[in-house]
């Protein structure tokens, strides 16, 4: 049975109808032209937005959570976020117990651990670097706890190095019995790291299958409308417009 | 550090209530003048004349100097968290003009005479009720932090032109003058029944803040976040603005204009509880209230002839500091 399932899901001109099934320890890749509708999906998903249809988790109907509840099984690291206040690094990280009315400290350091940011503690996260701050954002989720973790393009504008280690922390996530979603653009990082693609298109859910369904050139081609070379053969494996 | 930061505060707010009481023109033992009050008020005997200094003329003085500064840091400290914004005034969301225009209507039309000296602070609150109502119907019911500041803007825009209608055709002279100069923000020649408004108003409004702590915390990471992590920016953030209008509007109808104090003082605690909008807001009530309180001190200083109004001395002083933070604000984005 699928940990999530989210049913002709509806957003007023943005979103139609949109359906797929999540489940436990796998990492789903939302991929897509700009615009297709990744980012209102999973702000849907998070109920940021108003919406039709229905998403169950766990085999119940989220509408019957209140936001807190919810809070606590569904995390979503947007794609832009800053911090207003020189707040330190564990601070931020600390802000993941919020849906749990917590401050458990066991998480928290497991999680800094995880997301290797321990060593800088107790820095201003402004005075950060991009990769560095990528991770102290992903902590923040991370501490969360959530069933359901949803990343809006999270390696986008980090160097390799970090693409990688983030990518890493996020099927680790999904393997310790949860679900990742993330929005990703870059097709051989989806192809490494996900298990399951979801291909969108003008804000409908086009195809969700396996990786060498989705990505497949004749399927993505008319899609991004260009001619994508695809070599999954490769270590690692290859997706490029041509 | 950041732990005896409260009680240090409480402490020095303590000490200065208390120099608060004995400065003035006469030297006056406060300990027992204040028994001599209180012991007067309670079997109707005839009061001695430091009895009545302390208790009749200092003690409304610095306990509404102690309210209204208190009110002012706190709702500036949450009004800043909520919009995201160092340079946010309290005065911003229009409840400082309503209530200047309510308590000018008591000066133009004679308003509520039966009520006597409350007639100003009662009606002020009216108005401050008021343009919080417009204000809540202007920017609808999913309304975001930005509407709600245009929208403050728009009302408080509104309510200063009426306010200058209202000047424009004063009666007389002296009604002009006397409006004029409550606008300008004191906490002189008041009661202690003038507490009676401020007072539940602040207990009320004070509470509303402190209950949204979360959320401003939440908010550091924008609203999206907040949103995400089941904070409901848009439902607990009118419990803020509400808040802060019945903080705001409850102490212009008392003192006038008493301005600055919720924009500087989230600035100077900032630093010391490591930048957490969450934790400002306690010690930024506890600051206003020292600073409000040590600038009333310093008005009784000067020469009595021509009094400077609190409200002018505190814009003196906050408005280069204004000028300061929007300079190194501009050093940011440079």
């Amino acid at each position: 049975m699928a940990l999530m399932s989210v049913d002709s899901l509806t957003v007023a001109r943005r979103l139609f109808d949109a359906s797929l099934e999540i489940h436990e320890g796998e990492v789903l890749g939302l991929i897509g032209p700009n615009g297709a509708g990744k980012s209102t999906l999973l702000n849907a998903i998070t109920g940021l937005i108003p919406r039709s249809g229905r998403i169950s988790l766990g085999g119940h109907n989220l509408e019957r959570l209140d936001s807190l509840q919810r809070a606590r099984q569904i995390a979503l690291q947007p794609q832009f976020i800053e911090s207003v206040w020189a707040l330190t690094v564990h601070d931020i990280v600390s802000m993941g117990r919020l849906p749990w009315g917590d401050s458990d400290q066991s998480i928290i350091r497991a999680v800094m651990q995880q997301a290797n940011i321990t060593a800088f503690a107790d820095r201003h996260v402004n005075e950060l670097s991009g990769g560095e701050r990528a991770r102290v954002w992903l902590a923040r989720v991370l501490a969360n706890q959530p069933v359901v973790l949803l990343a809006d393009e999270p390696v986008a504008n980090l160097d390799i190095h970090y693409q990688q280690e983030v990518m890493q922390i996020l099927v680790d996530y999904a393997r310790a019995g949860h679900a990742v979603v993330i929005a990703i653009h870059d097709l051989s990082l989806a192809a490494r790291y996900c298990d399951r693609l979801c291909l969108m298109d003008k804000g409908r859910t086009v195809k969700t299958d396996t990786i060498e369904a989705v990505l497949d050139s004749e399927v993505l081609s008319p899609v991004f409308n260009v001619d994508v070379y695809v070599d999954l053969d490769n270590q690692p494996p290859v997706v490029l417009a041509q | 550090m950041e732990r005896f930061l409260n009680p240090a505060l409480l402490l020095l707010l303590l000490v200065v209530a208390i120099l608060s009481l004995g400065i003035g023109f006469l030297d006056v033992e406060v300990g027992s003048a204040l028994i001599d009050w209180f012991a007067s008020s309670m079997s109707g005997e005839a009061l001695t004349r430091e009895g009545l200094i302390v208790g009749e003329i200092r003690l409304p003085r610095t306990l509404l100097a102690l309210v209204v500064g208190a009110a002012m840091g706190i709702s500036g400290a949450a009004l800043q968290g909520l919009l995201r914004n160092p340079l946010v005034d309290p005065g911003l969301i229009g409840a400082s003009q309503g209530a200047a225009l309510g308590a000018a209507l008591v000066f133009y039309f004679n308003l509520f005479s039966g009520m006597g000296a409350l007639a100003t602070p009662v009606a002020g609150l009216i108005g401050a009720a008021l343009t919080l109502f417009i204000l809540m119907g202007l920017s609808g019911s999913m309304a975001r932090p930005a509407i709600i500041i245009m929208a403050g803007l728009a009302i408080s825009t509104l309510s200063s032109a009426l306010l200058a209608v209202v000047l424009n055709f004063a009666p007389n002279p002296y009604a002009m003058q006397e409006l004029v100069f409550w606008l300008l923000g004191s906490v002189s020649n008041r009661g202690l029944d003038n507490l009676a408004v401020l007072l539940p108003a602040f207990v009320i409004g004070s509470a509303m803040l402190l209950m949204q702590r979360k959320l401003l915390l939440g908010l550091s990471l924008g609203e999206q976040v907040a949103d995400s992590m089941g904070l409901e920016v848009t439902k607990r953030g009118r419990y803020i603005v509400l808040g802060t209008a019945l903080l705001v509007g409850s102490s212009v109808a008392v003192a006038g204009n008493i301005g600055f104090i919720g924009l500087v003082v989230p600035h100077l605690i900032r630093p010391l509880v490591g930048y957490r909008p969450d934790r400002l807001l306690l010690p930024s009530a506890l600051v206003g209230a020292i600073v409000v309180l040590l600038a009333d001190m310093l008005v009784r200083q000067l020469p009595p002839e021509r009094e400077l109004k609190l409200g002018v001395l505190t814009a003196l002083i906050g408005a280069p500091f204004f000028v300061w933070l929007v300079w190194k604000e501009r050093q940011r984005w440079l």
